[in-house]
Protein backbone atom coordinates (compact mmCIF):
# COMPACT_ATOMS: atom_id res chain seq x y z
CA UNK A 1 0.00 0.00 0.00
CA UNK A 2 2.88 2.35 0.69
CA UNK A 3 3.93 1.88 -2.92
CA UNK A 4 0.42 2.77 -4.02
CA UNK A 5 0.63 5.84 -1.83
CA UNK A 6 3.89 6.88 -3.46
CA UNK A 7 2.18 6.81 -6.85
CA UNK A 8 2.48 3.21 -8.08
CA UNK A 9 -1.25 2.81 -8.64
CA UNK A 10 -0.81 -0.50 -10.49
CA UNK A 11 0.02 -2.12 -7.16
CA UNK A 12 -3.60 -1.54 -6.24
CA UNK A 13 -4.48 -4.49 -8.49
CA UNK A 14 -2.33 -6.73 -6.31
CA UNK A 15 -4.07 -5.55 -3.17
CA UNK A 16 -7.41 -6.17 -4.82
CA UNK A 17 -6.46 -9.74 -5.67
CA UNK A 18 -5.32 -10.40 -2.14
CA UNK A 19 -8.11 -8.77 -0.18
CA UNK A 20 -11.27 -8.53 -2.22
CA UNK A 21 -12.52 -11.99 -1.17
CA UNK A 22 -12.23 -11.59 2.59
CA UNK A 23 -13.60 -8.09 2.27
CA UNK A 24 -16.53 -9.28 0.22
CA UNK A 25 -17.15 -12.05 2.72
CA UNK A 26 -17.19 -9.62 5.62
CA UNK A 27 -19.62 -7.32 3.84
CA UNK A 28 -21.78 -10.20 2.71
CA UNK A 29 -22.18 -11.35 6.29
CA UNK A 30 -22.95 -7.83 7.36
CA UNK A 31 -25.35 -6.81 4.61
CA UNK A 32 -26.73 -10.13 3.42
CA UNK A 33 -26.70 -9.20 -0.26
CA UNK A 34 -23.98 -9.92 -2.76
CA UNK A 35 -24.90 -6.97 -4.90
CA UNK A 36 -24.61 -4.43 -2.10
CA UNK A 37 -21.41 -6.10 -0.89
CA UNK A 38 -19.84 -5.89 -4.32
CA UNK A 39 -20.78 -2.24 -4.55
CA UNK A 40 -19.26 -1.57 -1.18
CA UNK A 41 -16.07 -3.49 -2.05
CA UNK A 42 -15.75 -1.33 -5.13
CA UNK A 43 -16.37 1.75 -3.07
CA UNK A 44 -13.77 0.71 -0.49
CA UNK A 45 -11.10 0.21 -3.12
CA UNK A 46 -11.99 3.57 -4.66
CA UNK A 47 -11.57 5.23 -1.28
CA UNK A 48 -8.21 3.50 -0.85
CA UNK A 49 -7.07 5.23 -4.02
CA UNK A 50 -8.59 8.55 -3.18
CA UNK A 51 -7.45 8.67 0.43
CA UNK A 52 -4.18 6.80 -0.04
CA UNK A 53 -2.34 9.73 1.54
CA UNK A 54 -4.11 8.98 4.86
CA UNK A 55 -2.47 5.56 5.07
CA UNK A 56 0.45 6.16 7.39
CA UNK A 57 1.97 2.68 7.19
CA UNK A 58 2.10 2.48 10.97
CA UNK A 59 -0.77 0.01 11.35
CA UNK A 60 -1.61 -3.03 9.28
CA UNK A 61 -3.03 -2.43 5.86
CA UNK A 62 -5.83 -4.86 6.69
CA UNK A 63 -6.84 -2.79 9.70
CA UNK A 64 -6.99 0.33 7.59
CA UNK A 65 -9.02 -1.55 4.96
CA UNK A 66 -11.59 -2.65 7.54
CA UNK A 67 -11.76 0.92 8.86
CA UNK A 68 -12.68 2.13 5.39
CA UNK A 69 -15.06 -0.77 4.83
CA UNK A 70 -16.91 -0.07 8.08
CA UNK A 71 -17.26 3.59 7.15
CA UNK A 72 -18.67 2.78 3.73
CA UNK A 73 -20.92 0.15 5.26
CA UNK A 74 -22.27 2.61 7.82
CA UNK A 75 -22.95 5.14 5.08
CA UNK A 76 -24.83 2.60 3.01
CA UNK A 77 -26.82 1.39 6.02
CA UNK A 78 -27.83 4.97 6.81
CA UNK A 79 -28.87 5.50 3.21
CA UNK A 80 -30.89 2.29 3.00
CA UNK A 81 -32.54 2.57 6.37
CA UNK A 82 -34.95 5.23 5.22
CA UNK A 83 -35.52 3.68 1.79
CA UNK A 84 -36.07 -0.02 2.10
CA UNK A 85 -35.44 -1.66 5.39
CA UNK A 86 -34.89 -5.24 4.48
CA UNK A 87 -36.50 -7.83 6.65
CA UNK A 88 -33.89 -9.81 8.58
CA UNK A 89 -35.58 -13.05 7.67
CA UNK A 90 -35.36 -12.35 3.98
CA UNK A 91 -31.74 -11.48 4.49
CA UNK A 92 -31.07 -14.70 6.41
CA UNK A 93 -32.78 -16.77 3.76
CA UNK A 94 -30.68 -15.23 1.11
CA UNK A 95 -27.41 -15.85 2.96
CA UNK A 96 -28.33 -19.49 3.58
CA UNK A 97 -28.76 -20.12 -0.11
CA UNK A 98 -31.45 -21.41 -2.40
CA UNK A 99 -33.37 -24.62 -2.34
CA UNK A 100 -31.82 -27.19 -0.08
CA UNK A 101 -30.66 -30.43 -1.73
CA UNK A 102 -31.84 -33.65 -0.13
CA UNK A 103 -28.45 -34.89 1.10
CA UNK A 104 -27.39 -31.69 2.61
CA UNK A 105 -30.82 -30.84 3.82
CA UNK A 106 -29.81 -30.98 7.48
CA UNK A 107 -26.70 -28.94 7.03
CA UNK A 108 -28.53 -26.44 4.92
CA UNK A 109 -31.13 -26.06 7.52
CA UNK A 110 -28.51 -25.55 10.21
CA UNK A 111 -26.78 -22.97 8.11
CA UNK A 112 -30.06 -21.24 7.49
CA UNK A 113 -30.84 -21.20 11.18
CA UNK A 114 -27.42 -19.86 11.97
CA UNK A 115 -27.67 -17.03 9.49
CA UNK A 116 -31.17 -16.25 10.59
CA UNK A 117 -29.90 -15.97 14.12
CA UNK A 118 -26.91 -13.89 13.00
CA UNK A 119 -29.20 -11.50 11.19
CA UNK A 120 -31.23 -11.04 14.35
CA UNK A 121 -28.19 -10.00 16.36
CA UNK A 122 -27.37 -6.39 17.08
CA UNK A 123 -24.97 -4.71 14.66
CA UNK A 124 -22.10 -4.76 17.16
CA UNK A 125 -22.48 -8.43 18.00
CA UNK A 126 -22.88 -9.53 14.43
CA UNK A 127 -19.82 -7.57 13.46
CA UNK A 128 -17.58 -8.96 16.17
CA UNK A 129 -18.59 -12.53 15.36
CA UNK A 130 -17.99 -11.98 11.66
CA UNK A 131 -14.59 -10.51 12.31
CA UNK A 132 -13.46 -13.10 14.82
CA UNK A 133 -15.00 -16.22 13.31
CA UNK A 134 -15.67 -15.69 9.63
CA UNK A 135 -12.72 -13.43 8.96
CA UNK A 136 -10.62 -15.27 11.54
CA UNK A 137 -8.88 -12.15 12.72
CA UNK A 138 -6.94 -12.06 15.97
CA UNK A 139 -8.44 -10.17 18.89
CA UNK A 140 -5.56 -7.75 18.71
CA UNK A 141 -6.39 -6.89 15.14
CA UNK A 142 -10.10 -6.61 15.83
CA UNK A 143 -9.31 -4.24 18.68
CA UNK A 144 -7.41 -2.09 16.19
CA UNK A 145 -10.25 -2.10 13.68
CA UNK A 146 -12.96 -1.26 16.19
CA UNK A 147 -10.81 1.13 18.23
CA UNK A 148 -11.45 -0.77 21.44
CA UNK A 149 -9.19 -2.71 23.82
CA UNK A 150 -8.43 -6.38 23.40
CA UNK A 151 -10.26 -7.08 26.68
CA UNK A 152 -13.39 -5.43 25.34
CA UNK A 153 -13.14 -7.58 22.23
CA UNK A 154 -13.01 -10.72 24.35
CA UNK A 155 -15.99 -9.67 26.41
CA UNK A 156 -17.95 -8.67 23.34
CA UNK A 157 -17.22 -11.95 21.53
CA UNK A 158 -18.33 -13.84 24.58
CA UNK A 159 -21.56 -11.88 24.90
CA UNK A 160 -22.27 -12.07 21.20
CA UNK A 161 -21.81 -15.81 21.19
CA UNK A 162 -24.13 -16.06 24.17
CA UNK A 163 -26.76 -13.98 22.45
CA UNK A 164 -26.38 -15.95 19.25
CA UNK A 165 -26.95 -19.16 21.12
CA UNK A 166 -30.07 -17.73 22.76
CA UNK A 167 -31.52 -16.52 19.47
CA UNK A 168 -30.53 -19.70 17.68
CA UNK A 169 -32.12 -21.96 20.28
CA UNK A 170 -35.29 -19.93 20.45
CA UNK A 171 -35.52 -20.06 16.65
CA UNK A 172 -34.99 -23.80 16.73
CA UNK A 173 -37.70 -24.24 19.29
CA UNK A 174 -40.08 -22.11 17.22
CA UNK A 175 -39.29 -24.14 14.15
CA UNK A 176 -39.80 -27.40 15.91
CA UNK A 177 -43.10 -26.18 17.31
CA UNK A 178 -44.05 -25.03 13.80
CA UNK A 179 -43.04 -28.41 12.31
CA UNK A 180 -45.11 -30.24 14.88
CA UNK B 1 -19.43 -22.67 50.22
CA UNK B 2 -18.55 -25.57 48.08
CA UNK B 3 -21.40 -24.88 45.71
CA UNK B 4 -20.58 -21.21 45.55
CA UNK B 5 -16.97 -22.05 44.81
CA UNK B 6 -18.01 -24.43 42.08
CA UNK B 7 -20.25 -21.85 40.51
CA UNK B 8 -17.49 -19.28 40.58
CA UNK B 9 -15.28 -21.69 38.73
CA UNK B 10 -18.12 -22.38 36.29
CA UNK B 11 -18.58 -18.66 35.62
CA UNK B 12 -14.88 -18.32 35.20
CA UNK B 13 -14.81 -21.21 32.77
CA UNK B 14 -17.76 -19.94 30.77
CA UNK B 15 -16.07 -16.60 30.43
CA UNK B 16 -13.15 -18.44 28.90
CA UNK B 17 -15.18 -20.38 26.28
CA UNK B 18 -14.29 -18.08 23.49
CA UNK B 19 -10.65 -18.18 24.56
CA UNK B 20 -10.75 -21.92 24.36
CA UNK B 21 -12.24 -21.77 20.91
CA UNK B 22 -9.49 -19.46 19.71
CA UNK B 23 -6.49 -20.95 21.39
CA UNK B 24 -4.33 -23.91 20.36
CA UNK B 25 -4.71 -27.15 22.27
CA UNK B 26 -1.33 -26.86 24.01
CA UNK B 27 -2.25 -23.65 25.81
CA UNK B 28 -2.20 -24.21 29.63
CA UNK B 29 -5.35 -22.09 30.00
CA UNK B 30 -7.14 -24.38 27.56
CA UNK B 31 -5.98 -27.47 29.43
CA UNK B 32 -7.33 -26.04 32.69
CA UNK B 33 -10.70 -25.33 31.05
CA UNK B 34 -10.85 -28.86 29.69
CA UNK B 35 -10.10 -30.24 33.14
CA UNK B 36 -13.01 -28.31 34.56
CA UNK B 37 -15.32 -29.35 31.76
CA UNK B 38 -14.51 -33.00 32.34
CA UNK B 39 -15.83 -32.76 35.88
CA UNK B 40 -18.75 -30.42 35.25
CA UNK B 41 -21.54 -31.67 32.95
CA UNK B 42 -23.38 -28.36 33.33
CA UNK B 43 -20.57 -26.39 31.86
CA UNK B 44 -19.87 -29.07 29.33
CA UNK B 45 -23.37 -28.84 27.91
CA UNK B 46 -23.14 -25.10 27.58
CA UNK B 47 -19.73 -25.39 26.08
CA UNK B 48 -20.92 -27.94 23.56
CA UNK B 49 -23.69 -25.66 22.44
CA UNK B 50 -21.18 -22.88 21.97
CA UNK B 51 -18.83 -25.13 20.11
CA UNK B 52 -21.61 -26.33 17.85
CA UNK B 53 -22.44 -22.80 16.86
CA UNK B 54 -18.79 -21.95 16.49
CA UNK B 55 -18.18 -24.89 14.21
CA UNK B 56 -21.29 -24.11 12.23
CA UNK B 57 -19.96 -20.63 11.66
CA UNK B 58 -16.68 -22.12 10.57
CA UNK B 59 -18.42 -24.29 8.03
CA UNK B 60 -20.62 -21.54 6.73
CA UNK B 61 -19.70 -20.79 3.19
CA UNK B 62 -20.02 -17.50 1.50
CA UNK B 63 -20.54 -17.56 -2.17
CA UNK B 64 -17.73 -16.12 -4.21
CA UNK B 65 -18.08 -12.62 -5.50
CA UNK B 66 -19.00 -12.37 -9.16
CA UNK B 67 -16.35 -11.97 -11.84
CA UNK B 68 -17.81 -8.64 -12.83
CA UNK B 69 -16.41 -7.24 -9.60
CA UNK B 70 -12.85 -7.62 -10.83
CA UNK B 71 -13.73 -6.10 -14.17
CA UNK B 72 -15.45 -3.22 -12.40
CA UNK B 73 -12.43 -2.73 -10.21
CA UNK B 74 -10.06 -2.68 -13.16
CA UNK B 75 -12.13 -0.17 -15.06
CA UNK B 76 -12.41 1.97 -11.92
CA UNK B 77 -8.64 1.84 -11.44
CA UNK B 78 -8.09 2.77 -15.06
CA UNK B 79 -10.50 5.67 -14.85
CA UNK B 80 -8.91 6.88 -11.66
CA UNK B 81 -5.42 6.80 -13.15
CA UNK B 82 -6.73 8.72 -16.13
CA UNK B 83 -8.32 11.36 -13.94
CA UNK B 84 -5.12 11.73 -11.92
CA UNK B 85 -3.12 12.35 -15.06
CA UNK B 86 -5.64 14.88 -16.25
CA UNK B 87 -5.60 16.53 -12.89
CA UNK B 88 -1.86 16.75 -13.10
CA UNK B 89 -2.10 18.31 -16.49
CA UNK B 90 -4.80 20.77 -15.60
CA UNK B 91 -3.81 21.42 -12.02
CA UNK B 92 -3.84 24.99 -10.84
CA UNK B 93 -0.09 25.12 -10.38
CA UNK B 94 0.53 23.89 -13.90
CA UNK B 95 -1.91 26.43 -15.22
CA UNK B 96 -0.21 29.26 -13.36
CA UNK B 97 3.14 28.02 -14.61
CA UNK B 98 1.91 27.92 -18.19
CA UNK B 99 0.38 31.38 -17.97
CA UNK B 100 3.51 32.72 -16.40
CA UNK B 101 5.66 31.24 -19.10
CA UNK B 102 3.34 32.62 -21.73
CA UNK B 103 3.20 36.13 -20.32
CA UNK B 104 6.73 36.46 -19.03
CA UNK B 105 9.19 34.23 -20.84
CA UNK B 106 12.60 33.65 -19.31
CA UNK B 107 14.48 36.11 -21.48
CA UNK B 108 12.31 39.05 -20.46
CA UNK B 109 13.28 38.53 -16.86
CA UNK B 110 16.93 38.59 -17.83
CA UNK B 111 16.43 41.64 -20.00
CA UNK B 112 14.60 43.47 -17.26
CA UNK B 113 17.44 42.81 -14.88
CA UNK B 114 20.08 44.03 -17.28
CA UNK B 115 18.05 47.15 -18.05
CA UNK B 116 17.64 47.77 -14.38
CA UNK B 117 21.39 47.50 -13.85
CA UNK B 118 22.10 49.89 -16.71
CA UNK B 119 19.53 52.31 -15.36
CA UNK B 120 21.09 52.15 -11.94
CA UNK B 121 24.53 52.83 -13.37
CA UNK B 122 23.20 55.78 -15.33
CA UNK B 123 21.50 57.20 -12.27
CA UNK B 124 24.66 56.98 -10.18
CA UNK B 125 26.71 58.51 -12.96
CA UNK B 126 24.20 61.31 -13.41
CA UNK B 127 24.20 62.14 -9.75
CA UNK B 128 28.00 62.21 -9.53
CA UNK B 129 28.27 64.30 -12.66
CA UNK B 130 25.79 66.75 -11.29
CA UNK B 131 27.90 67.08 -8.16
CA UNK B 132 30.95 67.85 -10.27
CA UNK B 133 29.02 70.41 -12.26
CA UNK B 134 27.86 71.97 -9.05
CA UNK B 135 31.42 72.27 -7.77
CA UNK B 136 32.69 73.79 -11.01
CA UNK B 137 29.80 76.20 -10.96
CA UNK B 138 30.79 77.09 -7.45
CA UNK B 139 34.38 77.79 -8.35
CA UNK B 140 33.21 79.72 -11.38
CA UNK B 141 31.06 81.79 -9.15
CA UNK B 142 33.97 82.44 -6.84
CA UNK B 143 36.13 83.40 -9.78
CA UNK B 144 33.52 85.75 -11.07
CA UNK B 145 33.21 87.29 -7.67
CA UNK B 146 36.96 87.65 -7.39
CA UNK B 147 37.09 89.23 -10.82
CA UNK B 148 34.33 91.56 -9.89
CA UNK B 149 36.18 92.58 -6.77
CA UNK B 150 39.34 93.18 -8.81
CA UNK B 151 37.42 95.25 -11.29
CA UNK B 152 35.82 97.18 -8.49
CA UNK B 153 39.23 97.88 -6.97
CA UNK B 154 40.56 99.05 -10.29
CA UNK B 155 37.63 101.38 -10.69
CA UNK B 156 38.02 102.59 -7.12
CA UNK B 157 41.73 103.10 -7.69
CA UNK B 158 41.20 104.97 -10.93
CA UNK B 159 38.64 107.18 -9.29
CA UNK B 160 40.52 107.83 -6.09
CA UNK B 161 43.83 108.54 -7.86
CA UNK B 162 42.35 111.74 -9.27
CA UNK B 163 41.16 112.83 -5.87
CA UNK B 164 42.62 116.22 -4.74
CA UNK B 165 43.45 114.86 -1.30
CA UNK B 166 46.91 113.30 -1.11
CA UNK B 167 45.72 110.82 1.53
CA UNK B 168 43.02 109.55 -0.80
CA UNK B 169 45.50 109.26 -3.63
CA UNK B 170 47.82 107.29 -1.33
CA UNK B 171 44.95 104.95 -0.58
CA UNK B 172 44.26 104.58 -4.24
CA UNK B 173 47.82 103.54 -4.93
CA UNK B 174 47.75 101.13 -2.02
CA UNK B 175 44.84 99.38 -3.73
CA UNK B 176 47.17 98.34 -6.50
CA UNK B 177 48.95 96.07 -4.02
CA UNK B 178 45.89 93.92 -4.03
CA UNK B 179 45.47 93.99 -7.80
CA UNK B 180 47.21 90.91 -9.12
CA UNK B 181 46.91 91.72 -12.77
CA UNK B 182 46.77 95.35 -13.71
CA UNK B 183 45.51 96.34 -17.10
CA UNK B 184 46.79 99.18 -19.24
CA UNK B 185 44.46 101.74 -17.73
CA UNK B 186 45.82 101.13 -14.27
CA UNK B 187 49.43 101.21 -15.43
CA UNK B 188 48.78 104.44 -17.27
CA UNK B 189 47.11 105.97 -14.26
CA UNK B 190 50.00 104.93 -12.03
CA UNK B 191 52.63 106.41 -14.34
CA UNK B 192 50.73 109.60 -14.73
CA UNK B 193 50.67 109.85 -10.94
CA UNK B 194 54.37 108.98 -10.73
CA UNK B 195 55.31 111.64 -13.27
CA UNK B 196 52.85 114.40 -12.43
CA UNK B 197 51.66 114.10 -8.86
CA UNK B 198 52.59 117.14 -6.84
CA UNK B 199 53.04 115.15 -3.61
CA UNK B 200 56.41 113.43 -3.19
CA UNK B 201 55.02 110.79 -0.87
CA UNK B 202 52.37 109.81 -3.33
CA UNK B 203 54.94 109.50 -6.05
CA UNK B 204 57.18 107.35 -3.85
CA UNK B 205 54.37 105.02 -2.99
CA UNK B 206 53.35 104.90 -6.64
CA UNK B 207 56.87 103.95 -7.62
CA UNK B 208 56.77 101.17 -5.12
CA UNK B 209 53.45 100.04 -6.54
CA UNK B 210 54.72 100.11 -10.10
CA UNK B 211 57.77 98.03 -9.17
CA UNK B 212 55.57 94.99 -8.62
CA UNK B 213 54.56 95.11 -12.27
CA UNK B 214 58.17 95.48 -13.44
CA UNK B 215 58.10 92.14 -15.20
CA UNK B 216 56.27 93.85 -18.01
CA UNK B 217 58.91 95.29 -20.46
CA UNK B 218 56.61 98.19 -21.25
CA UNK B 219 56.52 99.15 -17.59
CA UNK B 220 60.36 99.02 -17.44
CA UNK B 221 60.61 101.27 -20.46
CA UNK B 222 58.25 103.82 -18.99
CA UNK B 223 60.17 103.68 -15.72
CA UNK B 224 63.34 104.64 -17.60
CA UNK B 225 61.49 107.47 -19.28
CA UNK B 226 60.20 108.59 -15.96
CA UNK B 227 63.79 109.16 -14.69
CA UNK B 228 64.20 112.39 -16.62
CA UNK B 229 60.83 113.66 -15.58
CA UNK B 230 61.51 113.54 -11.84
CA UNK B 231 62.72 116.60 -10.02
CA UNK B 232 62.49 115.40 -6.42
CA UNK B 233 65.81 114.00 -5.17
CA UNK B 234 63.98 111.39 -3.04
CA UNK B 235 62.12 110.00 -5.99
CA UNK B 236 65.25 110.11 -8.13
CA UNK B 237 67.20 108.11 -5.53
CA UNK B 238 64.35 105.64 -5.16
CA UNK B 239 64.21 105.22 -8.93
CA UNK B 240 67.94 104.66 -9.03
CA UNK B 241 67.55 101.90 -6.42
CA UNK B 242 64.75 100.32 -8.47
CA UNK B 243 66.91 100.39 -11.61
CA UNK B 244 69.76 98.63 -9.82
CA UNK B 245 67.32 96.12 -8.44
CA UNK B 246 65.87 95.47 -11.89
CA UNK B 247 69.32 95.63 -13.51
CA UNK B 248 67.82 97.86 -16.19
CA UNK B 249 70.77 98.77 -18.40
CA UNK B 250 68.78 101.00 -20.64
CA UNK B 251 68.51 103.44 -17.76
CA UNK B 252 72.27 104.28 -17.92
CA UNK B 253 71.67 106.63 -20.77
CA UNK B 254 69.00 108.45 -18.84
CA UNK B 255 71.19 108.66 -15.75
CA UNK B 256 74.03 110.14 -17.74
CA UNK B 257 71.60 112.67 -19.11
CA UNK B 258 70.57 113.50 -15.55
CA UNK B 259 74.21 114.03 -14.53
CA UNK B 260 74.42 116.80 -17.07
CA UNK B 261 71.69 118.74 -15.28
CA UNK B 262 73.21 121.65 -13.40
CA UNK B 263 70.79 121.90 -10.51
CA UNK B 264 71.18 118.25 -9.58
CA UNK B 265 71.42 117.50 -5.90
CA UNK B 266 74.89 116.49 -4.77
CA UNK B 267 73.58 113.44 -2.97
CA UNK B 268 71.61 112.39 -5.99
CA UNK B 269 74.65 112.92 -8.20
CA UNK B 270 76.71 110.53 -6.08
CA UNK B 271 73.87 108.04 -5.99
CA UNK B 272 73.51 108.10 -9.77
CA UNK B 273 77.22 107.66 -10.30
CA UNK B 274 77.17 104.75 -7.95
CA UNK B 275 74.16 103.28 -9.79
CA UNK B 276 75.82 103.62 -13.17
CA UNK B 277 78.80 101.79 -11.75
CA UNK B 278 76.59 99.03 -10.44
CA UNK B 279 74.79 98.61 -13.73
CA UNK B 280 77.89 98.43 -15.91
Amino acid sequence: MLRVKSGDLDKMGLLFERYHRPLFSFLYHMTGTAETSEDIVQNVFYRMLKYRHTFTGEGEFRTWMYHLARNVLNDSIKQNKSKNHEDVHVMADRIAGGNPADEEFEKRQDAESLHRAMAQLSEDHREILVLSRFQELKYEEIAGILNITEGTVKVRVHRALGELKKVFLSNENQRKAHDL
Amino acid sequence: MKIKGKHMTCDHTKAKFTDWLNKPSTDPEKIRIEKHLAGCPDCQQEFNEHKLLWDMMGEAKVKAPSESMRANFNSMLGEYKGSIKQKDRYSFENLVQAVRQFIIPQWTVQLTFSLLLVGLGWLIGFRMNRNEKASTAYTEQIDTLANQIQEMRQVMMLTLIENPSATERLRAVSYTNEITHADEKVIEALFSTLNNDPNVNVRLVTLEAITQFANDPLVREQLVHSLTKQDSPMVQVALADVMVKLQEKRSIKAFKQMLRQEDLNELVKNKIEQTIKDLT
